[in-house]
């Protein structure tokens, strides 16, 4: 068999580099020269305070992107409530507190997965757009909070059990950066290894081909968006007890946070490409930079318009190389 | 006027990293002329007409035309120099009309009437300038196709598979359209896998392998057999005789009143496994639809299938896969195989839970299925990590078919063109790689448009015309005469 003309170039092996390992490549080359940057004109920027600053701040979002990379994998674009659903599991927790410290998590938990799971469900089974979907989803999660706590913030039960360490420091490290550490490596594992990861990855890249291979479509479509509801709990768990209180103005940038972690990380917005570490990666830079910013006594507006700029240019980018290909 | 040159290309090289995908081609074109071009999949004919049209460009050599040295920098300076190709793939926009997808893209003014003679000329008399293109059967899309090339008033018109999706009828009027080109003067580069073709249509031919040009001869001194011989560089063996294959414990299906809205009114059919059943018939005949149906892919499909006594509940893929059955789409690209991933990933897809323990991809259990199937298909271990995407058709559809065997539980298989596009040589492994599954005592069921395909692997020959069965025979009692005249008239009662 002569397999002599056998590969021809594509986007998928310029120079033996896949977009997405571009990308990360570039955003690393860019963040390392930012971080000099800073070190050597800001300052406060190089110290053990603000590293652990940075850190925390990655932490939250970088937890709630972590789930959000299932989905865009998955290719099923974005889940536009998760914010939302995390705030709504901050509420709940304070709520559920009453059951008990290990009651509260699991029922906090068991609800995030379900609220999410369900727009899952309904994307996978019936093929509606996710983004439609998530959107009508934040909406109803919203209202039903708002109708249910009346509005005001839930405090956790007077009697109720300690969950001050939650939001304490452990061994001088915010807890909630173990959490997010944890979650970066069991997400990443497990998306890499397991069958269900694996499936996704296809699934991602064509689900036409994974409906003729005989992958389970909405099995793995709902899946994608619980890893995603259990991601946006524990991150409301973190919240709530930070705040020791639940409330839905919590939900804040959350979304388009995580979102942008997952494309500054570089992974597909199609699906079938990217990975967890990649998303971390992506939430840290984005941390620092929006620290960095802070320091140097920029407002709010700068630090989204900067953030917007990146996560558009890292669009452009991964479209130009995929443009560039798509002709051979 | 014959013997003047249209296009002349002078030792062209091009490779991809060490590999050498043309190596010295040197190759000519006459005005007027039908030149048929030769090769395996991965030859380096598909690399020529690339550079020709400006898809990709050469490390050395020239390309000439009439005269003038020209290098194509991309398709629309190509369609500049008066070269078009009309790819394998499709690629009108089916939400347009006829005519705006005629106009698209286009560098100069047509007036509608002469894109009306056109269509006229084509034998596409009967459809509307203003018709949705998607609403038109793949095989009048393909004549449109052509005529957007032949619209751009081309002095060269590279057609590369042309007929791979259409029925004799089309392919007779995509014929009586080259001729009349040549006859304006105009030059065609006709790619093609089918020999018969190269041999009614063409003057001359050029043969690829392994990235150099073999020869070009007078096609009026060729017959199949010496084509083939300069494609392989040997003469393959053409399987004689029926085997009778003897597996120890059969499959066996029975479909009873099997209806699928709108083509197919009801189907029928008996098949044991370790029998190798063709649906013989053209585009549209509904054998696709058939086999898409018994894999669960039409939500609507009804009717009695029974796989060994149990009942198969249709319109599910899960379901169908869960209950033995398997299905290879004719569609690689787009429905087929992942084309991102590599081919271990592809080749485990269909398997996965067999290569997993306790939701895990088990590293040993994967090696081991996939060193097998590599073996059976012959493809190289060191290739294993390649994204599928960037293997030759060829390889493509070997990676596609050997998803679907070797299953312990599977016990129908099913192959929509399992040989689409694909060479000589790899059609015979392809071919290989079903009648095993046979042996293992599958039930296999092909659909194939193709006489030379079904005649090779076929043991029964189920022909179908309009969405209805025509005959079953046994491949022993079955002429190509009358399976051909089964898949394109049909009987007298059905057509009617």
């Amino acid at each position: 068999m002569s397999t002599v003309n056998d590969v021809t170039p594509s986007r998928f092996s310029i120079g033996g580099m896949s977009t997405g390992q571009k990308i990360t490549i570039l955003v690393t080359i860019l963040f390392l020269a930012i971080l000099i940057f800073a070190t050597v004109t800001t300052t406060g920027f190089y110290s053990v305070q603000n590293f652990k600053a940075i850190i925390n701040a990655a932490a939250l979002v970088g937890i709630i992107a972590v789930g959000m990379t299932y989905i865009v994998i998955s290719g099923n674009l974005f889940s536009l409530s998760v914010g939302t659903t995390a705030a709504v599991c901050a509420l709940t927790f304070m709520w559920a507190l009453r059951f008990g410290l290990v009651g509260g998590i699991i029922i906090t938990i068991v609800f995030g997965a379900v609220v999410i799971g369900l727009q899952g469900l309904l994307v996978g089974f019936t093929g509606a757009n996710p983004i439609i979907v998530t959107i009508a989803a934040g909406a109803l999660q919203e209202a039903v909070a708002i109708w249910i706590s009346g509005g005001v913030s839930v405090y956790p039960p007077d009697n109720g059990p300690s969950f001050a360490f939650l939001a304490s420091p452990l061994f001088g490290i915010p807890f909630p950066v173990y959490v997010f550490v944890a979650a970066v490596i069991l997400g990443e594992i497990f998306i890499k290894k397991s069958r269900f990861g694996r499936g996704l990855y296809l699934m991602g890249e064509s689900p036409r081909a994974g409906r003729t291979a005989g992958l389970p479509i909405t099995r793995l479509t709902t899946g994608a968006f619980v890893v995603a509801g259990v991601c946006a709990a524990i991150a409301g768990i973190l919240i709530g007890a930070f705040n020791q209180s639940g409330t839905m103005t919590a939900s804040g940038t959350l979304t388009v946070d995580s979102i942008s972690a997952v494309l500054v990380g570089g992974t597909a917005v199609i699906g079938g490409r990217g990975s967890v570490v990649r998303t971390a990666i992506g939430a840290i830079v984005i941390a620092s930079i929006s620290d960095l910013l802070l320091l140097r006594g920029y407002s709010t507006p700068v630090q989204l318009l900067v953030l917007g700029v990146i996560v558009t240019a890292v669009v452009i980018l991964s479209y130009l190389n995929s443009e560039r290909a798509g002709r051979s | 006027m014959f013997e003047t040159l249209r296009l002349e290309t002078q030792g062209i090289t091009k490779t991809y990293g060490h590999l050498h995908a043309l190596n010295d081609a040197s190759f000519d074109l006459r005005v007027g002329e039908v030149h048929a071009l030769l090769g395996h999949n991965g030859a380096g004919k598909s690399t020529l007409v690339k550079i020709l049209s400006g898809v990709v460009h050469p490390d050395a050599g020239s390309v000439r035309i009439d005269g003038e040295e020209v290098s194509p920098r991309n398709p629309r300076h190509a369609q500049d120099l008066g070269v078009a190709l009309v790819d394998q793939e499709l690629s009108l926009v089916p939400v347009l009309t006829v005519e705006e997808n005629l106009r698209l893209g286009a560098r100069r003014a047509v007036s509608s009437s002469d894109l009306r003679t056109l269509l006229d000329t084509l034998g596409l008399e009967h459809v509307k300038l203003t018709t949705l293109t998607g609403s038109l059967p793949i095989g009048e899309q393909q004549l449109v196709e052509i005529a957007r090339a032949l619209s751009r008033d081309a002095k060269i018109i590279i057609l590369d598979e042309p007929t791979a999706t259409l029925s004799e009828p089309e392919i007779d009027r995509v014929f009586a359209a080259v001729r009349r080109l040549a006859a304006q003067g105009k030059s065609v580069i006709y790619v093609s896998h089918r020999l018969g073709e190269v041999l009614t249509l063409c003057q001359r031919a050029t043969v690829f392998r392994d990235g150099k040009v073999v020869g070009t001869k007078n096609v009026a001194d060729l017959d199949r057999a010496g084509i083939v011989e300069m494609m392989l560089g040997h003469l393959p063996e053409f399987r004689t005789g029926s085997e009778v294959r003897t597996p120890e414990n059969p499959q066996h299906i029975s479909i009873r009143g099997l209806a699928i809205p709108p083509r197919v009114p009801t189907f029928d059919l008996e098949v044991q496994g370790g029998v190798i059943v063709a649906l013989a018939g053209q585009v549209g005949c509904g054998a696709s639809e058939v086999l898409r149906a018994l894999a669960g892919l039409v939500p609507n499909s009804r009717g009695d299938v029974e796989l060994g006594g149990v009942k198969l509940s249709l319109g599910s893929a899960v379901k169908s896969r869960a209950a033995g059955v398997f299905f290879s789409p004719s569609d690689r690209k787009e429905e087929g195989l992942f084309l991102t991933h590599s081919i271990v990933d592809n080749l485990v897809a269909t398997r996965l839970p067999r290569v997993s323990r306790g939701g895990f991809i088990q590293k040993s259990l994967q090696e081991a299925v996939v060193s097998k199937l590599l073996s059976l298909t012959g493809i190289a271990r060191e290739r294993r990590e390649l994204d599928v995407g960037v293997l030759s058709g060829g390889n493509q559809q070997k990676v596609l078919v050997a998803r679907g065997i070797d299953q312990p539980n599977s016990k129908v298989l099913l192959f929509d063109e399992p040989a689409r596009g694909v060479d000589v040589g790899g059609r015979a492994d392809i071919h290989e790689l079903i009648r095993g599954a046979a042996e293992q005592g599958n039930v296999v069921i092909f659909h194939s448009t193709d006489l030379d395909e079904v005649f090779d692997l076929a043991d029964v020959i189920v022909t179908m015309f309009a969405g209805r069965l025509v005959n079953v025979r046994t491949r022993a009692e079955s002429t190509p005469a009358a399976v051909l005249t089964d898949m394109t008239h049909g009987e007298g009662e059905i057509s009617a």
